[in-house]
């Protein structure tokens, strides 16, 4: 059953945001002002524009005044919404970080249990759409709400102050606004969400048949799989043309209530200056007014889903930067580097032991090879000693310590490989920071990557991982066991580290994983036998239980499970 | 050629959807023309209605001003359905015929690029490809509604009209002129500032490689480095956009102002009248935005264009090896030749694999493995020597007859969305018996829904020995009568291995089979075992009696 990493409720949410302004609650308060005082200046142009119309009518051509002063609004508009805007910028980008900083530590110092658990997409989608979504709305919707907000409140004020009787056709459009806002809001948070999963579908697609086209081809599978790509795409054109007739019809609404709030002010002016209440500049500038605030209107209200998008992303974040820290007090400290399992268990389903009662030990510096079938456990077993599930029943301990209260931890090298996006020798002192040159090129030689690794186009400083040079999977492999050289831990665990080399490439890497491992105490689960005959000890895995353990030569001899098997497997009787 | 081929795209994209450019771009104008109307309108309500108070003028401009906002509402909202539908309409249609080139039996078209590159250039290239669809009723709507503008403008007043269209270009111009180097330097600092979720978007991919060897608080260092270097290019590139934003706004007053003066002077001497003030500033302001549209669509068409470019290059792809054109018998007794083949590595490299023999071969050096399978699969041809089946020479046999004849499984074959059941019925017919031989009964076992359970993309979410297991059996169950397969088991336990070994030679029998490996489970099952050394063949014989060689067992037992 998944269950999903935590998401913060609204309220938290909206706190999470307060914490993250208080420290910057001066630069918050001068973006305010600043933006405040030019959206203020702004709103003289109307009144300006109206002042030279009552002049014009009164037959006088003395216009230089207020032609200065609009010229003088102009410029001191730029200037302070280029200042405000960079001011917004800081603050948005300074909050950005600190909360994605606080989220990739808390996300990187989750146990892996949880994070499993949630499924591999839960963490990934948070770090990469919802950071995003978030930096969107702070780089693009932000500024121009801000903007907008400010340029709408302002202007209905300033026609208030103009004549506050114009405010009448202004509050007849409002209702309109509010319930498109509310109309539009639902329908496009969930249209674009699906949008978003039809687009994600379709990229996937793409990238599962071109990634595959020799299997394609291999197996004479090109019509089938053009024909995905093409209901896939269509899917997400669909999805994306519905999304745009939501839209227009949106913008529909919004011309409703722009017209219904102009023919207002118009109708409004011609009966104020019929009754000799109002000026013809007076109306004149309030027609402007009005009609100036369709652009801000539009943009604000275009932007309330993305707001909306953002506070969902939002909340996701803080659900994870609210959880707790591991605490590292009361950690004892091992004596010495030996494991040793009593009694283990281990079900991920009540019920259904896929371990049961382990007794094991691997002394310190000992090399152990696990062998058996698929389904036997061999995984599992490697994980409970690497820390990342805690056994059903039973104990682990490390030195002396059960393990999870022990000091030092179990490295644990999986199949699963990644390459770090940067230079190779960050990648590599992301296991040890302080690494000198030396030490790098002493871990890679001893893993027998030197080679390879000094031959790349801009040797040890090679951009690797996404986007830079491609490694072999060999060769991924072969820098998870210098990380793990240089992290020197002294337990360590390898797990299927060989598995998707090759033959040939599988012969260097058990070699190399037998270096890595020299000098510590190891559990590597075996594939190739030949493994198994090259480490100290060998322990036979059957559903669940250790049913042999030996050196290779004593359980060949023993003519048991582990005899029959390698004579099955070599080929030969010796 | 090559520029043929781009504007080949661009046209195809262009006359696909024709219908609904054109009728965007009618209705695109009719758009533009409602918005100039607007302030013309608010003009002669003022001259006419509130000027003089004549109740029945106030009522007859407003409602002409109701069917103008219809009018202007509605063909706004074709327009831009109909342009959207065009342009996405048209990148699904480069995007399909994309797939289909890269598919396509003849390959090639992958040729030196990264399937994220082309899955790319399959989306972000191919939108590009279709918006042009999009900027060409933009681009017609502005022309028209600037040419509706200026001359309303010199109904006006000539002289406002002159003064309106000869500033607004010169403002824009200035305007792209200084903005130019704050947006190079503003794109520049963004892309800088993407940076920090990249690194945050690794860091998590590679969640389990840094627990694994307790580097997370390293990691969360560094990642605050970049994150804070990301922040400060992100300010940058912010302060050059609001500065940016900040002149255009000013210029814009400005301009706005000086319109005012003029046409202030024009009203007061009486030769405009105040409603036709009114509407001059307002029209001044209209005709910023069609004029600033130009620029965008211009670079909207220079993205089409190096996105056609891009697409007009896998299209045109050569294929990697010239098609064959011989049909194959119907049934092939599938009789494998290589006589003294020169290829990649291979030096002079004779074998044969008889009907219905399971022949192992052992490459001590990679290199020669890959090379072998390469001419297999005829993925090129050898540059001396050749490669017969059943006496024809591969390079003569046409293409998909080839391919059902000699199936070459390789080693990191990869497996697609869908149920493991229906992965295997893609190989071919014999889907029971293959699973039984691959002993794909266990995979189903250890997932939710057996075989019925849907494996992600590429098969991610099975470990790598479920997925040659699965892998396998597509390859057993299409039962070809040569059946190539590399390094099938690598991934798979030793116990599995064993049982694998004999599977594969239960189902393969009396059908051709070749097994590259170096698993000595596999080497035992078959009749015969080549050692290829440095490029040649060095030995040949049964497993059994070659282990007795050293350097066969050094690379096949140790």
């Amino acid at each position: 059953m998944r269950e999903l990493l935590a998401t913060a409720s609204g309220t938290r949410t909206w706190a999470a945001v307060g914490e993250l302004v208080r420290p910057r609650r001066g630069l918050a308060w001068g973006a305010l002002l600043v933006l405040l005082a030019g959206t203020a200046v702004g709103l003289i142009t109307a009144p300006m524009l109206g002042r030279i119309v009552d002049l014009v009518g009164a037959g006088s051509s003395a216009l230089a005044w207020p032609v200065v002063v609009l010229v003088l609004v102009a410029v001191a508009q730029g200037v302070s919404t280029a200042f405000g805007t960079s001011l917004v910028a800081r603050l948005g980008e300074g909050m950005l970080a600190d909360l994605r900083e606080k989220f990739v530590e808390r996300a990187l110092h989750l146990p892996l249990e949880r994070v499993e658990k949630a499924g591999a997409g839960d963490l990934t989608s948070r770090v990469t759409r919802d950071v995003q979504v978030i930096a969107d709305a702070v780089r693009n919707a932000l500024p121009v709400m801000a903007r907008a907000a400010l340029t709408i409140g302002l202007t209905v004020v300033g026609i208030a102050v103009l004549d506050w009787r114009f405010l009448i056709p202004v509050l007849l459009a409002l209702p309109i606004h509010v319930h498109t806002v509310r109309w539009y809001g639902g329908r496009a948070v969930r249209l674009y969400a699906s949008q978003r999963v039809a687009v994600g579908v379709q990229q996937q697609q793409l990238l599962d048949s071109i990634g595959g086209a020799a299997t394609v081809r291999t197996f004479g599978l090109a019509s089938s799989h053009v024909a995905r790509v093409r209901t896939r795409s269509q899917e997400a054109v669909d999805l994306a043309l519905r999304g745009i007739r939501l839209l227009t019809r949106f913008y529909g609404r919004l011309n409703v209530a722009e017209f219904i709030g102009l023919a207002g002010v118009l109708v409004t002016g011609y009966l104020l200056v019929g009754a000799g209440s109002a000026s013809v500049g007076t109306a004149t500038a309030a027609a402007l007014y009005f009609h100036s605030l369709f652009n801000p209107i539009n943009a604000a209200l275009a932007l309330a889903d993305d707001a909306q998008a953002a506070t969902a992303s939002l909340s996701r974040l803080v659900g994870v930067t609210d959880g707790p820290m591991p605490s590292v007090e009361g950690r004892v400290r091992p004596v010495d580097t030996t494991i040793k399992l009593a009694g283990v268990g281990y079900s991920y389903v009540d019920g259904h032991p896929v371990l049961r009662d382990i007794d094991l030990e691997l002394g310190a510096g000992e090399r152990v090879a696990l062998v058996g079938a698929s389904g036997a456990g061999k995984t599992t077993l490697a994980k409970l000693i690497a820390g990342v599930h805690e056994p059903t029943s039973g104990s682990i301990t490390l030195g002396g310590v059960e393990l999870g209260l022990a000091a030092r931890s179990v490295a644990l090298i999986t199949q699963e490989v990644h390459v770090f996006a940067g230079p190779l020798v960050d990648d590599l002192r992301l296991a040890r920071p302080d690494a000198s040159d030396e030490d790098i090129t002493a871990a890679l030689a001893r893993v027998g990557a030197l080679g390879w690794a000094s031959a790349l186009p801009s040797g040890l400083d090679t951009v690797v991982g996404e986007g830079g040079h491609r490694l072999t999977v060999a060769q991924a492999q072969q820098l998870a066991l210098a990380r793990l050289v240089l992290a020197d831990p002294p337990v360590a665990i390898l797990d299927e580290a060989t598995a998707d080399a090759g033959s040939a490439g599988a012969r260097e890497l058990e070699e190399a994983a037998a270096r890595a491992l020299d000098g510590r105490t190891g559990l590597l689960v075996a594939h190739r036998l030949t493994q198994a005959a090259t480490a100290d000890r060998v322990v036979v895995l059957e559903a669940g239980r250790v049913v042999e353990s030996g050196t290779h030569e004593q359980l060949l001899a023993a003519g048991g499970r582990y005899a029959t098997l390698w004579a099955a497997w070599s080929g030969t009787r010796s | 050629m090559k520029t043929v081929r781009k504007t080949t795209v661009l046209k195809g994209a262009v006359t696909g959807q024709w219908k609904s450019v054109t009728l965007a771009s009618a209705l695109g104008a009719a758009h533009q023309t409602g918005e100039a109307a607007v302030p013309l309108l608010i003009g002669v309500v003022i001259d006419e209605a509130v000027r003089t108070g004549a109740g029945g003028r106030l009522v007859f401009w407003i409602g002409v001003l109701a069917a103008v906002f219809v009018a202007l509402s509605l063909s706004f909202r074709f327009s831009l359905r109909c342009g959207e539908k065009a342009s996405h309409q048209a990148a699904h249609e480069v995007r399909t015929e994309l797939a289909a080139r890269v598919l396509s039996a003849h390959g090639g078209a992958a040729h030196g690029r990264l399937s994220g590159e082309l899955a790319n250039i399959a989306t972000s290239d191919a939108q590009r490809v279709g918006q042009v669809n999009l900027g060409l009723p933009i681009a017609f709507a502005a022309v028209v509604g600037v040419l509706v503008g200026a001359v309303a403008l010199l109904r006006v007043s000539v002289v406002l009209g002159l003064l309106v269209l000869v500033a607004a270009p010169v403002l824009l111009g200035l305007a792209h002129f200084l903005g130019k180097p704050l947006e190079r330097r503003s794109d520049a600092e963004q892309d800088r500032a993407a940076l920090a979720s990249g690194v945050a978007a690794d860091l998590v991919a590679g969640l389990r490689a840094l627990k694994g060897i307790g580097a997370e608080a390293t990691a969360a260092q560094r990642y605050r480095v970049t994150s804070r270097s990301s922040m400060e290019a992100a300010i940058r590139a912010a302060r050059s956009r609001a500065w940016l934003d900040g002149s255009m706004l000013a210029m814009t007053g400005v301009f706005l102002a000086i319109v005012a003066l003029v046409g202030g002077h024009l009203a007061a001497s009486g030769s405009i009248s105040v409603g036709e003030l009114v509407a001059a500033v307002g029209l001044a302001q209209f005709l910023l935005w069609p004029l600033s549209i130009f620029s965008w669509v211009n670079g909207l068409f220079a993205q089409g264009r190096a996105s056609a470019a891009r697409v007009a290059e896998v299209l045109a792809a050569p294929p990697v090896v010239p098609p064959g054109s011989s049909p194959l018998p119907a049934s092939a007794p599938g009789r494998v030749e290589l006589t003294d083949v020169v290829s990649g590595s291979l030096r002079g490299v004779s074998l044969t694999a008889s009907p219905g023999e399971l022949l192992g071969v052992v490459a001590r050096d990679p290199a020669d493995a890959v090379s072998l399978l390469a001419v297999l699969a005829r993925e090129v041809d050898p540059t001396a020597g050749s490669v017969t089946l059943d006496g024809l020479p591969l390079s003569s046999v046409e293409s998909s007859a080839l391919r059902s004849a000699v199936l070459v499984a390789a080693h990191d074959a990869d497996l697609f969305e869908g149920s493991v059941r229906d992965n295997v019925a893609a190989g071919g017919s014999q889907v029971d018996e293959a699973m039984d031989a691959a002993r794909v009964d266990d995979v189903a076992r250890a997932l939710p829904d057996g075989l019925d359970t849907v494996i992600s993309a590429r098969g991610r979410s099975l470990s790598g020995g479920q997925r040659q297991r699965v892998a396998l059996a597509r390859a057993l169950a299409a039962a070809p009568p040569v059946l190539v397969v590399h390094d099938p088991t690598t991934a798979v336990d030793a116990v599995t291995e064993v049982s694998l070994a004999t599977g594969i030679k239960r189902m393969r029998s009396g059908l051709t089979t070749i097994v590259v490996a170096t698993s000595p489970a596999l080497l035992a099952a078959a009749d015969r075992v080549v050692f290829l050394a440095s490029g040649a063949v060095v030995s040949s014989g049964a497993h059994a009696d070659l282990v007795a060689d050293e350097d066969y067992r050094l690379v096949v037992l140790s």
